[in-house]
């Protein structure tokens, strides 16, 4: 690899992709986790909670 | 159990109604425009030499319509609607609302008007011209702020999964627009790309392909992951693997738009790299359709008369067939055959009709009732025609472009001993006739199910009204 001949696009290109990378690195181990299984795992029914009633007419 | 309220939330629904109708109807014009042109491909007289309904001009009209009509009222009433439910708020402002409502359909007006007019700045799913560009990008600006401060001022602590999917799109959207768009005007209804060659190519296939991400991928899984559990009573299969659905998709989607352009100018590791980022995405992407699907563990025999879980259940189907799919096509070796053929076409409308409009329409049957404060739509037999209708249509029209796609590349690429081609370019458009016939029928057999949602959502809510006014007691969702 010649780093002398890359532009600033090229170091731009590599920056990000790096910072995917280890951003996706970091997501997993977050998400997997164990310690972290249960508070994410809570929200799980959120959806389901919201069963109070909408009116009609409500502008 | 964080959204529950001793006394109801005052929502902001009344355009979230509106939204959603004026999603049914878009449903009926864009497909029926689809059909139209689809027509005209197999049967050219239909062009009636009028240079306003050839399939040039009606083609993004029809692209328009399906994608920013239909589907961007679909998103953002279900974006309104779940901000509110999960968070147990009302919009941050129904006012920006409205102006969000009636600016998008203004947008829309316009494009029906200059489109067939043939003003267009020529770029794939980007064919307004600059000052709606500007107007789209003011209104979506309004939804997109709109939508977050929704979020922020929620009161609930967690946010939901899918108002982060919402939330993704909503600023992905914004910068692919502004970025794609920017261009040079040289009057009210032309102007220039400021890109040339293949920078402009790339911009186009960058935009091209995050709007199928994180707008038709994105925007749509955020409805699944609310409406699926909603509608199925069960809660999501995994939440943590929606988080990791989520931050996946969005770190790896802005990777792709360059397999779109395999074996042109432009330099061949990006086409790799999208291909490659492309086979990477199937893990996330199935990962998500398995996790909606296991959210029915227990609930499977809900589908037997369900009809509007039948919609969710197929389209994950759909997502997941559509993002094995689409990862293959992008390999160089398949890419050689089925680029610039009706595979593509085939592969397009298996996510569009398969996925997006599946769950766009489980999502609005779900919230026509809960916005009308009814316990059944006015026949819940038509749900299940709509559903069958919508089902064999996609079939139809998927099978009749996968195999004219697959003939094309085949027909196109075949050598003879003395190495020129064997068939001619007309030979092949002569071929495909039947399959471009059978890809209108299977078209018109979607666009009827569209046709008879509308009736069944319009008689809905007629009855709702109707029960309005001889109830004083407004009715419970």
């Amino acid at each position: 690899m010649d780093v002398q001949a890359m532009t600033t696009h090229d170091w731009l290109g590599v920056f990000f992709a790096l910072v995917s990378a280890i951003g996706m690195v970091a997501v997993y181990f977050m998400v997997f986790r164990p310690a972290n299984k249960d508070r994410f795992e809570a929200q799980s029914s959120m959806a389901l909670d919201d069963e109070d009633p909408i009116k009609l007419g409500e502008k | 159990m964080e959204a529950t309220q001793a006394t109801p939330v005052k929502y902001d629904m009344e355009v979230v109604r509106w939204f959603t109708i004026a999603a049914a109807i878009y449903a009926v014009v864009g497909t029926l425009i689809g059909v139209y042109v689809a027509s005209e491909l197999a049967w050219p007289f239909l062009n009636f030499d009028l240079e306003y309904i050839t399939f040039g001009r009606l083609r993004p009209l029809h692209t328009n319509a399906v994608i920013f009509a239909f589907g961007g009222c679909v998103l953002m009433a279900t974006g309104f609607y779940m901000a509110q439910r999960t968070g147990g708020t009302k919009l941050w402002s129904n006012k920006m609302a409205w102006f969000t409502f009636w600016g998008w359909n203004l947008i829309i007006v316009s494009a029906v008007v200059t489109l067939p007019l043939g003003m267009t700045s020529g770029k794939e799913y980007a064919e307004l011209e600059w000052p709606i560009d500007i107007a789209i990008a003011v209104v979506w600006l309004s939804f997109g702020l709109n939508h977050i401060m929704t979020v922020a001022i929620r009161k609930t602590s967690h946010i939901y999964v899918s108002n982060w999917f919402t939330m993704g799109m909503i600023v992905m959207i914004t910068y692919l627009h502004v970025v794609n768009s920017l261009a040079i005007p040289v009057s009210l209804t032309n102007s220039f790309s400021i890109y040339s060659g293949v920078q402009d190519a790339m911009i186009q296939w960058w935009w091209g392909h995050n709007a199928v991400g994180f707008y038709l991928t994105g925007g749509f899984l955020g409805i699944m992951y609310y409406f699926v559990p909603k509608q199925a009573g069960r809660p999501v299969f995994s939440y943590r693997l929606s988080v990791l659905h989520f931050w996946a998709l969005s770190f790896g989607y802005v990777w792709l738009g360059a397999h779109h352009l395999q074996y042109t100018a432009l330099p061949d590791w990006t086409g790799s790299l999208g291909a490659a980022v492309s086979l990477a995405m199937i893990i996330p992407s199935w990962g998500g359709a398995m996790n909606g699907m296991m959210t029915l563990s227990g609930a499977w025999d809900k589908l037997r008369t369900d009809y509007i879980l039948r919609f969710l259940v197929v389209s994950l189907a759909f997502y997941a067939m559509s993002t094995f799919e689409g990862p293959v096509m992008s390999i160089k070796t398949v890419n050689a055959l089925s680029h610039y053929t009706d595979w593509t076409v085939g592969h397009v409308h298996s996510g569009a009709l398969g996925w997006m409009a599946m769950v766009a329409y489980g999502a609005m049957y779900h919230m026509i009732k809960k916005l009308w404060g009814v316990e059944r739509m006015y026949s819940e037999s038509l749900v299940n025609v709509h559903f069958w209708l919508a089902t064999i249509g996609t079939v139809v029209y998927v099978v009749a472009m996968w195999v004219s796609g697959i003939m094309q590349g085949l027909m196109w690429r075949d050598y003879d001993e003395y190495g020129t081609l064997t068939y001619t370019f007309v030979e092949s458009v002569s071929a495909m006739h039947p399959y471009y016939a059978m890809r209108a029928i299977g078209g018109a057999i979607f666009n009827l199910g569209a046709w008879i949602a509308l009736f069944n959502i319009v008689m809905t809510v007629r009855q709702a009204s109707a029960l309005r006014g001889t109830n004083a007691v407004p009715a419970n969702a």
